[in-house]
């Protein structure tokens, strides 16, 4: 435990800038993952244990397209809608298969594919750690915020997410499609009572989550080491989010995505070897005090 | 029975029937158990190959493990993603107890599973009130929280490298645990009583509360059942016979590795749960041996054994939708009746 | 004696149980009707346990039972069986009699025996044959008929011996002659058994041939209570729920 350099810091500018920006960083990215876990858990009520897959695929699409074209833009794209076009498959070809059936046959078919998208990676990768680079755009002297360093890309990174975040709440609450889905969330039978081609739903939903889980690999692609499994520590910490900020609630899911990326960015100075710990306790108190967490509806 | 049969059946002579056919089937477990330990344990007499009671020193480890898994899943419906949180804890616990404190065995035996009776108390005390997707993923966090515990807490764990040095294994009333068939010989046996213990659970009045709750908690509550109370008790228990699957896995290896506790054991607990089907008591331990050979042939011609692994399970999950056993199973009730009773 | 006094409870704003009080002497058949979302159900579950009121007493020979949990609340002598039969689907019929006496009898956490205990016997064999379920006890409750499951879950209610029993719709999906049947049924363990019965029913026939009294829930309050010729006579019940005769057909 080091409370003196955690006390320190928030009695300095520069650290706190510093602390905070790169805690928005982990949040954002948790956010851009989690709010697909939330989605899917919301219409399909199906929690997808293999979403952190989607963030493993976004970030090594985005390297091997930036190799190969030096396109940030590009890198970017492919990595959201590569994994939008795999989510889309993996819902109609497997998970559509198991929605009737009990929660362990759908974890244990999420399961399976934890296990092959890995080793997937593994054989077209290989099993060492592989680094993206900083695009040669962003490679730039740093900002400096009161007195605190922030890097360009850092800026980029949490614009990108609140932009992705921001169209997706209006495109919920606005668009028509949006509302199909909020509808079909809310009661899977009226959306097919309506004639509403509910397979298409899913499987969209399913492109969507999976393209947010990616664009978030993409865009951490830069500052974080790839490796095969990377998708499972984020999917753990996207799950803490959901159930911080409630199943199924997008509000709840930015929230609580923000509250780990700070915590875990403070909670490394002030607790270096507890940080983990830190989330996990965090979760159980919210748990306990409020067991559908802070946005959640339903009682758990 | 057909319903005939039952009609006959005066009342009066029910009564005995009742008590003695479940006197009858506790003696009968115990003799099943004996034999299987008497068979376990004349094998190295036949057989001098070494590979072979690796095998079934593993098979005993990862059986407890996922039998006492078995406890949570088929018999009370609690789907727990981080089973084997309690198999490190085991592990890791036996394992330091020997290499700091130097107590005997029987004493770092029992106060690790001391220990591990109160961290799933507190443990289970948060989760066993959440609804089953929910109990499934935060007990996978709790998890997560151990193994990165383990990680971080290098002083003590040994980080990465897990706990290195061997662990001491002085000999007790004549055993001596360095000696392979005596390691061997302690494993089966914690095997045959930890198997007997659970189905002893499994088919005492408390084992039919489970099944009440996991047909129908609500009703079950309704009828004078402490739901939570239930819960938390046989999630200790089932902690505790994981927990003594860890301790045969630390002896066997002479050591525990950060692997012991990570998150891929209770995958594959519940694969082997599903494997081998949750609807009968050893399905979860023919589980457990399909497994292990199925691993150790794959790692032995790929390795990427995680593709073929989870075509496996794809497979059994989407292709068959239940077990080996509960395949077994509905095939011998058809053959018997075929009219969904049962005895 | 159940005694309720004043029980109010509100989702959100409406008020779905509004001070009712009400009183059930023992031995007692009650009879409680009402149109759909008159209360009758959250009645039922501020009773059991299964809701918290937000005020009001549920005193059961004079011991407050409101706001107690559903096991706490059964142990003291409130049975209750659900509208859709609430039973346990992989049990046989006789499983479920002989662990619920287990419950019962407090040895539902006991471990070093061998399920099922000698002593829960009787109790068991009772309550099956009281129910006509003796000759079905093999048969796992998934593979009842659909009345025969509404029975296993009377049953269920029964063999715990309680003073008050509480039947939510016993007759909810039968046909015609089952319903009969079933509220024969009721009737016949109401008298044998000697212990204060509470049903809700829909059909108007049955409840005005059997309960010797009723009450009518409107909007969560009583509208009315008496006997079945006072609740035929009764202006507000006319007024409110009954209406003319095609009305009064309508509801049934």
């Amino acid at each position: 435990m080091d409370i003196d350099a955690l006390a320190g810091c928030l009695a300095s500018p520069a650290c706190l800038v510093t602390q905070t920006t790169s805690g928005l960083i982990i949040g954002m990215l948790l956010f851009l993952v989690a709010v697909g876990l939330t989605l899917i858990f919301g219409v399909l009520k199906v929690v997808n244990f293999s979403h952190g897959a989607f963030y493993m695929f976004g970030a090594y699409f985005a390297m091997t397209a930036y190799q190969f074209s030096d396109s940030f833009a590009l890198a970017m794209l492919c990595g959201a809608a590569g994994t939008a076009i795999l989510g889309l498959i993996f819902e109609r070809v497997f998970m559509s298969r198991v929605y009737g059936a009990d929660v362990l046959m759908q974890l244990l078919v999420c399961y399976a594919f934890v296990l092959i998208f890995d080793d997937v990676v593994r054989m077209i990768w290989g099993p060492e750690f592989k680094s993206m680079g900083m695009p040669s755009a962003f490679q730039v002297p740093p900002l400096f915020i009161a007195g605190g360093v922030v890097p360009p890309y850092y800026l980029l990174l949490i614009g990108v997410a609140l932009v992705a975040a921001m169209v997706l709440g209006l495109g919920l609450a606005r668009t028509r499609i949006g509302k199909v889905i909020r509808a079909a969330a809310h009661n899977p039978g009226m959306v097919s009572a309506l004639g509403i081609n509910t397979g298409l739903i899913y499987g969209g939903v399913f492109a969507l989550g999976g393209m947010l889980a990616g664009l978030a690999g993409a865009l951490a692609a830069p500052v974080r080491s790839l490796t095969p499994g990377m998708g499972f520590s984020v999917l753990i910490e996207s799950f803490i989010v959901t159930v911080i900020g409630g199943m199924g609630s997008i509000l709840g899911a930015l929230v609580g995505a923000l509250l780990i990326g700070l915590i875990r960015s403070f909670g490394s100075l002030g607790f270096p070897l507890f940080t983990e710990g830190l989330m996990y306790l965090f979760m159980v108190i919210v748990l306990v005090s409020r067991p559908s967490g802070l946005f959640g509806k339903e009682v758990a | 029975m057909t319903e005939l049969q039952a009609e006959r059946t005066p009342e009066t002579l029910s009564a005995p029937r009742i008590e003695t056919r479940s006197f009858r089937s506790r003696y009968l477990d115990v003799l099943i158990a004996l034999v299987a330990f008497a068979v376990l344990a004349a094998l190295p007499l036949f057989f001098g190959s070494k590979a072979l009671l690796d095998f079934v020193i593993r098979c005993s480890a990862f059986g407890l493990f996922a039998t006492s898994l078995n406890l949570l899943v088929g018999y009370t419906g609690m789907i727990s993603f981080g089973h084997g949180m309690f198999f490190g804890l085991g592990a890791y616990g036996f394992g330091l107890l020997m290499q700091r404190t130097g107590v005997p065995i029987p004493v770092a035996f029992v106060a690790t599973l001391l220990i591990t009776a109160v961290v799933a108390a507190i443990i289970g005390a948060i989760c066993v009130r959440l609804k089953e997707i929910y109990f499934a993923f935060v007990t996978l966090a709790f998890q997560m929280l151990i193994h990165s515990t383990i990680l971080t807490w290098t002083s003590l764990t040994g980080g990465d490298q897990g706990l290195r040095g061997g662990i001491p294994r002085p000999a007790f009333l004549g055993i001596d645990l360095a000696n392979h068939v005596h390691l061997y010989i302690t494993s089966c046996a914690l095997l045959v009583l930890g198997l007997l213990l659970m189905r002893q659970i499994a088919q005492s009045p408390f084992g039919y509360t489970l099944r009440m709750i996991r047909d129908n908690a609500r009703r079950a509550s309704f009828i004078g059942i402490d739901v939570w109370r239930a819960k938390l008790t046989v999630f200790v228990l089932a902690a505790l016979f994981a927990s003594t699957g860890g301790m045969v896995m630390a002896m066997f290896v002479s050591g525990a590795y950060p692997e012991f506790a990570y998150w891929t054991i209770s995958g594959e607990g519940i694969f082997i749960n599903m494997l081998g089907g949750v609807t009968t008591f050893l399905g979860p331990m023919v589980g457990t041996v399909l497994l292990l050979n199925l691993n150790d042939t794959v790692t032995r011609f790929t390795e990427y054994h995680g593709i073929v692994l989870g075509v496996v399970i794809l497979f059994f999950a989407i292709g068959l939708r239940k077990g080996l056993m509960d395949y077994v199973l509905e095939w011998y009730t058809q053959r018997r009746d075929g009219s969904g009773e049962r005895g | 004696m159940l005694d309720i006094r004043g029980l109010s409870k509100s989702f959100g704003g409406v008020k779905a149980t509004d001070n009712v009080s009400l009183d059930f002497a023992d031995g007692s058949l009650t009879a409680v009707i009402g149109p759909n979302g008159a209360g009758k159900s959250t009645f039922f579950n501020l009773i059991t346990g299964a809701l918290r009121p937000d005020s009001g007493e549920v005193l059961l020979d004079g011991i407050d039972l409101a706001g107690k949990s559903p096991p706490e609340i059964v142990r003291h002598g409130i049975g209750r069986a659900f509208q859709v039969a609430s039973i346990f689907p992989s049990l046989t019929v006789q499983e479920t009699m002989l662990a619920a006496v287990c419950a019962d009898q407090r040895r539902s956490t006991v471990l070093h025996r061998r399920f099922p205990l000698a002593e829960t016997r009787d109790r068991a064999e009772h309550a099956m044959e009281l129910l006509g379920l003796a000759n079905k006890r093999h048969r796992t409750a998934a593979t009842l008929s659909h009345g025969d499951q509404k029975l296993l879950d009377i049953a269920l209610a029964l063999v715990l011996d309680p003073k008050v029993l509480l039947l939510d719709e016993p007759t909810a999906g039968m046909g015609t002659e089952e319903r009969w049947r079933m509220i024969d049924k009721v009737r016949e363990l109401w008298e044998t058994q000697k212990i204060t019965v509470v049903f809700i029913e829909h059909d108007m026939d049955i409840v005005f041939k059997i309960a010797p009294r009723i009450v009518v829930l409107c909007y969560g309050r009583i509208l009315a209570t008496g006997t079945p010729d006072a609740i035929r006579r009764d202006e507000a019940v006319i007024d409110a729920y009954l209406g003319t005769e095609e009305h009064a057909e309508a509801v049934t």
